[in-house]
């Protein structure tokens, strides 16, 4: 580790990930605080998808520092940093579409809880994000927006410290869309949480802080309202001006 | 009615139902039964019928199961023969013999896994991987013809193998050998078992996380598992299924040469699977009965070009039964019987 001790409970410095030339994520210095949660915005392409998968171990930085709760994770494989607590619900459903959502809530509960620590961990999701409905059906038969559900469930029967969640209202109704934030909220009492999203009406509901992103750079990290009504990032979203 | 089938198309981490013990208790006696009405030529063939579906069960395990295809599962079916062989005719006893006829091409692969699966080899890299082993060790074996390469009292013989291979001797009464009756007997049995046991492994922690991995590595990497651990453990365990496939080959026909390792018998296994279908494991077992019996049939028909049949079989499969035959009959008759409902609303 160089440098100064990290700070929060998610920091990385001048991270960077170039594809091919292009530069995915661009110096990133990035701080979390344990109990946030925090908006990631930003338009397609700003580097969102990649951050967080650089943070989850997905993908290897191609320089700078991540580091977790004081460990420094920049070169871990993403089994190691799940171990240490963070979860990642992905942008496109990344479940196991050949089992039932039973099957895979069991899947991610049995590796943090004893057998029956898991049980009881597995009926309190299915209770708590209502999939009674579906959880014995094949995941990979289900809607869009349910499975969506069975992978956040998944996430939180690890019951991680840092939430990772990638465009989680995606494809849901309006309905699924406040009971998703309410969620969060709920969970966030317990569980820092970072959230990528779109959809305005969702970051208002949920957000304290909000970070954009523009061409793999952090360009405003502020309140949420501030950030919203600020004129430079409103033209990157509506694509009216360059930013430098 | 839906645990059968799913276990007939692609069976996933929920224990069997009676349905599925009933089919396996059925299927046992009548196996156990069959001495009662075969000739002892026909309990010969079935018998090695037996012996290679382990072959196949082991490949299919890591295929299926793991996304894993190795090649190479000749090399521990081969590895195992010769272990067998070497050690029997050496020390006059069979029961360690037969235990290291497993144990010692678990170890090989082992040793290879943790070069291959902790070495990050690409899966494509693996298959290659696997092929070239197996080839190495059939020229190896070909290569040893003169006098100097001898095990102990017994001569490897190069391509000419080594016969006499001795018979398998019960373990409390080593004076008593067994006959090509018992031979069936051990051999349905092991097949039994270990189809049974390996099914049943899906059900304990380790083997929903290998069925995880078949659905989806990364996922499984991202809930914390280590994908690595468990498909080193499960590639050591399909090269122990593999020795003891070939270490039941040398005691079925008191034989043992380097086509044990030859392409021509790995490239015969996969045809087994593709048949059969690999996401099951009971799929492996009926393509090797029917490639088998099909290939003893056109022998005598006096079919030349064996191998090029059994070339526009596995073409017809690959086209038409994707999944294999199992696999799709499994599906035709869940869809006849069972509506639209599918495995998952079993439990």
């Amino acid at each position: 580790m160089t440098g100064a001790s990290p700070k929060g409970i998610l920091e990385t410095r001048d991270l960077r990930k170039v594809f091919g030339g292009v530069h995915a994520v661009d110096g990133v210095d990035f701080v979390l605080k344990e109990g946030e949660l925090r908006c990631l915005i930003g338009p397609n392409g700003a580097g969102k998808s990649t951050f967080f998968k650089l943070v989850t171990g997905q993908i290897q930085p191609s320089d700078g520092q991540i580091f977790f709760d004081g460990h420094e994770v920049s070169a871990h494989a993403s089994h190691e940093i799940a171990r240490l607590g963070v979860g990642i619900k992905n942008q496109k459903p990344d479940v196991f579409d050949g089992l039932s959502a039973r099957e895979n809530l069991w899947l991610a509960a049995q590796f943090a809880h004893d057998k029956a620590g898991a049980r009881r961990q597995v009926e309190e999701v299915i209770e708590r994000l209502q999939l009674g409905g579906f959880v014995h059906r094949l995941v990979g038969e289900l809607a869009h927006g349910q499975r969506q559900w069975v992978e956040i469930g998944m996430v939180m029967a690890r019951e991680p410290r840092l939430i990772l969640l990638d465009e989680p209202s995606a494809g849901m109704g309006q309905e699924e869309r406040v009971r998703t934030a309410e969620l969060l909220k709920e969970l966030n009492r317990t569980t820092t949480i970072v959230v990528v999203e779109h959809d305005m009406q969702f970051i208002k509901r949920i957000a304290d802080i909000v970070t954009v992103f523009h061409r793999g750079k952090v360009l405003r990290e502020a309140k949420v309202d501030v950030v919203l009504s600020d004129p430079e990032v409103r033209d990157v979203y509506l694509g009216r001006t360059e930013v430098a | 009615m839906q645990r059968l089938f799913s276990d007939f198309r692609r069976p996933s981490g929920q224990r069997p139902g009676a349905i599925w013990w009933s089919f396996i208790a059925v299927a046992t006696v009548v196996v156990f039964a069959l001495p009662q009405v075969l000739d002892l030529a026909q309990l010969l063939d079935l018998s090695v019928v037996f012996v290679l579906a382990l072959l196949a069960l082991s490949m299919s395990f890591l295929w299926g199961y793991v996304g894993i295809l190795s090649f190479g599962q000749t090399a521990f079916f081969g590895l195992g023969g010769y272990v067998y062989a070497v050690a029997a005719m050496n020390w006059g006893d069979t029961t360690l013999p037969f235990l290291l006829g497993i144990l010692v091409p678990l170890a090989f692969a082992a040793l290879l896994g943790v070069f291959m699966v902790y070495g990050k080899i690409s899966d494509i890299y693996f298959s290659v991987m696997t092929l070239v082993i197996t080839l190495i060790l059939n020229k190896a074996m070909r290569a040893t013809s003169g006098d100097q390469y001898v095990i102990g009292d017994v001569r490897l013989n190069g391509q000419n193998g080594i016969p006499g291979v001795p018979p398998l001797q019960v373990p409390w009464n080593p004076t008593v050998t067994l006959f090509i009756d018992h031979v069936y007997y051990l051999s349905a049995a092991l097949i039994v078992l270990v189809y049974v046991g390996l099914r049943l492994l899906l059900t304990t922690s380790f083997g929903r996380v290998l069925v995880g991995i078949r659905e989806n590595e990364r996922r499984i990497e991202l809930l914390g598992y280590d994908a690595r651990r468990y498909k080193f453990a499960a590639f050591a365990l399909s090269g122990g299924v593999a020795g003891l496939s070939g270490t039941m080959f040398a005691i079925w026909g008191n034989f043992v040469a380097p086509e044990m390792f030859g392409l021509g018998q790995a490239a015969e296994v996969i045809i087994w699977v593709i048949v059969g279908g690999k996401s099951t494991l009971i799929g492996p077992i009926v393509g090797t009965g029917i490639i088998q019996y099909l290939t003893s049939w056109l022998g005598t028909q006096g079919v030349g070009q064996v191998t090029l049949v059994l070339g526009v079989v596995l073409v017809v499969f690959v086209l038409l039964f994707k999944e294999g035959l199992v696999p799709t009959l499994g599906s035709l008759i869940a869809r006849l019987f069972g509506g639209r409902r599918k495995q998952g609303e079993a439990e």
